[in-house]
């Protein structure tokens, strides 16, 4: 089948004059790029056009790469601090010293702990380069810590986008297949406007829709990025989402029995008959599910009876139980959800609702097909999407449920024009089919994922348990990254909990945690807490304030990776078109003495004596096998590492010297993988009937100690329910507030990029307060006014108010992750709103199904008098 | 043969890919723009409207930058239509500048090093130092790059493909083409200068 083409032939360069190819890493998009070097120097960096990833273009930030690497403010040496004392501001006295120096220290510690009990060892990760995990995937487990947390250490991850896009579509998050979709409905994403996972591939795939005819229609409580270029913009109030989409739903279950059965039959437990107590009524012999079989009129476990024969509709007796397809008591529930309910919550008007609903509706062309590359496919040119913004509040998972369940109703799922998991399915390798994964039918029928990022898949879940992860991910099993990592409020949560142990270390990988969760000041009295932390930085930032030893990285132009994009889940292009699999190697030499962090993890596992234990874990992790398979006792480079990983995929001949000079390689994509759908068994939940009972456990666990669950959010049945902020009636308290990412930035790091902080400034929205321009002005504000921000329980941030129409009149828009105040980011110091100073760390914030931290607050405005 | 650009609003998102890969391509000292990207905000909530417009020197046909340079550095290439810039004969002083009515020309007078007082970075040293002081600076549509037979960098790089690039003397070309098609329009068509770079609707 497709072949892989050999090496290109390196065109006559002036010597001294050379472009190599590697992958950006100025977000976790990883595009594929080229970076232009003349006399040792690198000049440019563009996109690689061979490769699907990027296409040969490249976002503002990636082609600013040369300013964060070239910035003199860059950590170039290891240095350890002189003064004891910890605290924010408190100058750490840093010396430089010798690499052994470093390596010896914390090898010495590392060897103690691992004597001791390795859980006392933590890691944690930036999301920015994410794509880096596979070096850390092996030195965790081989050390013997489970404490590691990838998304910053805490709250900026979409828990609920990946979970709930695992759970319904095997991916890390979805999107509109912009090849095909004819009405696109967007919640609190911008996937296409230059945010997110693909972002710079899915910003031609989007212009191309737009410019199809594709209609987009893009609910958000600010008209900027993705609002700023959809047909109609659906202002709403900050964190109600759940709201509209589950009127939407009603409208589409009730009002316009607008239902693809024939999908919700055979792709979901819709058809599951469900007694009394709310669960599943199973065999007697085989204990499945058991559903209604029409044409015997009789109960037959799901995997028995043909899918078009299952009831959707009526009551039931099976062996004396009273059931019902879950389907009904959705639909039954939803009533409650009424376009003028929703409007009250919301502020979108019913009638708009009700239009919205008859528009996607009507595109979604129920029972329809259409022919790609000679395969008839269901045809649902209708997608509603989501992504952080929606579910970054308490009600994380349901809010992000309720939009997907309209795909759901009209049968909009992974198939042509849909809403999409972003390449949920894939063949292989081409020549070795290396590396291939699909989404396939588990426990009670429902969908496993093909392939997962760096933890648990979110189906099947294991049972709750007394916690002995930092995180409390082992009691409260459906969380992900959890806020409670590394925080003061963890600690009291592991004390009522019994905690068997505390963290004493702490080996930190790029994450700034003291800006990246909340409440700074509870993150820096759990890290003065810890006896030592290590810590690879490109910066000295604000957790370098806590820090013992600094470890200079090379960052992302002096790295190696072999799977920058894989599994193609996180970010690689969706939709028909190729497959590229791309490499990240080094392409500049060190301006001081950064080593590559993979080389000086190997080097501390030889010091402390857990080498074989990584090599073991290395050859688990890249599944190598045959001669590719590392020895125990002997010692690699990382660059081995990465040449044994690729020809274990690809073959002898395609090592890492062949992807050094090729860079990339691709080939077309089937649509087969790209229209999953319909070539599964697997089935999706819109009926979560395991969560109640769930909910039940970790109560059992966690009541007797103090913290109680609040059991409506372990429902069977998805809801919309509000947060502290909705709460919030304290007079003067009359604004929402709530966080976006820049189309500028990523993370917390870019500011400190002189190119995209110049561009940041001058942008009216970067650095500033987003306002809407006639609340403003009733408050006798005028744009550019310093104002205070300031939240019910006194916790205030102050920033330059911009006055928009842009905006809902009572939120405020305010780019994440500004304000910094460390000195070794002058650049970045003092830019920008520090959000995350308004945000609480506590329980109460916390969505107690999978630990996301709400990102809204009720807040007051006071205008800062100027002199 | 007259060079022109499209650039097509509906699909441009804002990005600034074309602001900083202009940057990365020309490494321009701070504040020097021969790209730019705007944001303009039109109506009232909730009918508003968010319009994201890319910048450039229009290169004229009737440019009153050269009409107005006293040196002849200013002046139109008659091969191609493209505004140029004899840096030899620019003595800085800014006619030009007042004379553009679109704001796209810069006087570089500022510092030759973004991170200030810790100097030159390798990059800077290698590009930046390429552009003479006290000198006018603009937007020449990547006359290097199209010598070696590339697009602008702008062009080349924009990630929403919403810049097109080519003769305008061409009926048949993809700029002609596209802004017959699509009803192509210049910025401020009333001060008369005629520019060679037109924007498609959003």
């Amino acid at each position: 089948m497709n072949e892989i083409k050999p090496p290109r032939i390196v065109e006559t360069a002036p010597e001294g004059d050379e472009w190599i190819p590697s992958t950006c890493n100025l977000c976790y998009g990883t595009c594929s790029i080229l970076v232009h070097k003349v006399d040792g120097v690198a000049v440019k960096i563009e996109g690689n056009p061979k490769s699907t990833v990027g296409k040969g273009r490249l976002c503002g930030k990636g082609v600013s790469g040369l300013m964060t690497h070239y910035d003199p403010n860059r950590v170039r040496v290891p240095m350890r601090r002189t003064n004891p004392e910890k605290g924010i501001g408190i100058d750490p006295g840093w010396e430089e010293i010798s690499w052994d120096e470093a390596l010896d220290e914390i090898a010495g510690r590392l060897k103690k702990i691992r004597a001791d009990d390795p859980r006392k060892l933590s890691i944690q990760r930036t999301t920015t380069v994410y794509t880096m995990g596979l070096p850390w995937a092996a030195f965790a487990p081989g050390f013997g810590t489970t404490n590691v947390s990838e998304g910053g250490g805490g709250l900026h991850c979409g828990n609920s986008a990946h979970q709930v896009s695992g759970l319904l579509h095997a991916s890390w998050g979805v999107l509109p297949d912009f090849q095909y979709c004819n009405y696109a409905l967007y919640f609190g994403a911008s996937k296409g406007h230059a945010a997110g996972h693909n972002s710079n591939s899915n910003m031609a795939q989007a212009a191309d829709a737009r410019e199809r005819g594709m209609k987009m229609v893009v609910v958000d409580p600010m008209c900027n990025f993705a609002a700023a270029k959809a047909n109609e913009w659906v202002p709403i109030r900050v964190g109600t989402d759940a709201a509209l989409a589950l009127a939407m739903c009603n409208v589409l279950a009730n009002e316009l029995g607008t239902l693809d059965e024939p999908y919700l039959k055979a792709k979901t437990n819709g058809p599951y008959l469900i007694g009394p107590d709310g669960t599943y009524v199973r065999d007697s012999e085989t204990n499945e599910p058991l559903v209604w079989d029409t044409k015997d009129s009789a109960a037959k476990p799901h995997n028995v009876a043909d899918s078009e024969d299952m009831a959707l509709t009526g009551e039931f007796e099976v062996n004396g139980v009273k059931c019902q397809p879950s389907f009904v008591l959705l639909k039954e529930h939803l009533k409650k959800y009424s376009p003028e309910y929703a409007e009250e919550i919301t502020t979108v008007p019913a009638e708009n609702i009700r239009r919205l609903t008859a528009e996607f509706a009507k595109e979604a062309r129920i029972g329809s097909t259409i022919v790609i590359d000679g395969v008839t496919l269901p045809y649902r040119p209708a997608a509603a999407i989501a992504f952080r913004g929606l579910q970054g509040h308490r009600n994380a998972t349901f809010n992000f449920l309720a939009v997907l369940l309209l795909n759901q109703l009209v049968g909009a799922a992974d198939v042509v024009g849909s809403c999409h998991g972003f390449n949920s399915a894939f063949d292989g390798i081409p020549e070795t089919g290396r590396m291939g994964y699909k989404p396939k039918a588990g426990p009670d029928g429902l969908m496993e994922v093909g392939t997962w990022m760096a933890y648990d898949p979110p189906y099947p879940r294991p049972e709750p348990k007394k916690p002995e992860e930092m995180g409390l991910q082992d009691l409260f099993v459906m969380g992900m990254t959890s806020p409670f990592f590394n925080s003061e409020e963890g600690e009291e949560l592991w004390e009522k909990l019994d905690m068997p142990y505390r963290p004493e270390m702490l080996i930190n990988y790029g994450a700034n945690i003291m800006m990246s969760i909340a409440n700074k000041d509870l993150i820096a009295e759990s890290l003065k807490k810890l006896d030592f932390i290590a810590s690879f930085d490109l910066f000295l930032n604000e957790t370098s304030d806590f820090v013992d030893i600094i470890l200079p990285d090379r960052g992302y132009l002096g790295c190696y990776n072999t799977r920058p994009n894989s599994p193609y889940i996180f970010s690689h292009p969706a939709g028909m078109g190729d497959w590229s699999w791309a490499i990240q190697q080094p392409v500049v030499e060190p301006e001081g003495k950064e080593r590559i962090f993979a080389d000086v993890l190997i080097d501390l596992a030889e010091r402390a004596d857990f080498l074989s234990d990584m090599n073991a874990a290395f050859n688990a992790v890249f599944d190598l096998r045959g001669e590719n398979r590392l020895e125990s006792d002997k010692k690699y480079t990382y660059e081995e590492i990465c040449d044994a990983d690729l020809k274990n995929n690809f073959g002898d001949e395609r090592g890492l010297d062949y992807f050094k000079q090729e860079g990339v390689i691709t080939w077309p994509k089937t649509p087969e993988e790209v229209y999953w759908r319909p070539f599964t068994d697997a089935r999706v939940p819109i009926y979560w009937e395991w969560m109640p009972e769930l909910g039940k456990k970790i109560q059992a666990i966690s009541g007797p100690a103090g913290l109680d669950v609040p059991m409506e959010y372990y429902s069977a049945l998805v809801d919309y329910l509000p947060c502290a902020s909705h709460k919030c009636n304290h007079e003067g308290f009359d604004f929402y507030t709530f966080y976006y990412r820049d189309t500028l930035h990523t993370n917390s790091f870019t500011m400190e990029n002189a190119w995209l902080d110049e561009a940041a400034q001058l942008d009216p929205y970067s650095y500033n307060i987003a306002m809407n321009t006639q609340s403003g002005l009733k408050r006798g504000l005028e744009d550019g006014d310093m104002i205070w921000l300031e939240t019910e329980r006194g916790r205030k941030v102050k920033g330059r108010v911009h006055l928009t129409q842009a905006i809902h009149p009572e939120g405020l828009g305010i780019a994440a992750l500004c304000g910094h105040w460390a000195k070794g980011m002058p650049v970045a110091e003092g830019k920008g709103i520090f959000y995350n100073e308004l945000l609480e760390l506590d329980w109460e914030y916390v969505n107690p199904v999978n630990l996301t931290l709400d990102l809204c607050s009720k807040v007051k405005v006071s205008k800062v008098e100027e002199n | 043969m007259k060079w022109g650009m499209v650039i097509d609003l509906k699909r441009c998102v804002g990005c600034y890919g074309c602001q900083l890969s202009c940057k990365a391509e020309h490494g321009t000292p701070r504040g020097i723009f021969f790209a730019r990207v705007l944001k303009q905000e039109e109506g009232q909530y909730p009918t508003v409207s968010q319009t994201f417009l890319p910048v450039l020197c229009n290169h004229c046909e009737d440019p009153p930058c050269v009409e107005a340079c006293p040196t002849g550095a200013s002046f139109v290439w008659e091969d191609d239509g493209t505004v140029d810039i004899d840096h030899d004969l620019c003595v800085g002083c800014r006619t030009c500048m007042l004379a553009c009515p679109y704001s796209n020309r810069y006087f570089n007078d500022n510092e030759q090093a973004y991170y200030g007082d810790k100097g030159q970075t390798p990059f800077e040293a290698a590009r930046t130092t390429q552009h003479q002081e006290g000198v006018v600076m603009k937007c020449n549509f990547c006359r290097d790059r199209r010598q070696e037979g590339k697009e602008p960098a702008c062009v080349a790089n924009c990630p929403t493909v919403a810049r097109h690039f080519g003769d305008l003397d061409d009926p048949t070309s993809n700029v002609s083409r596209l802004i017959k098609e699509r009803a192509g329009f210049v910025l401020h068509p009333d001060k008369g200068t005629k520019p060679n770079v037109y924007y498609l609707p959003a």
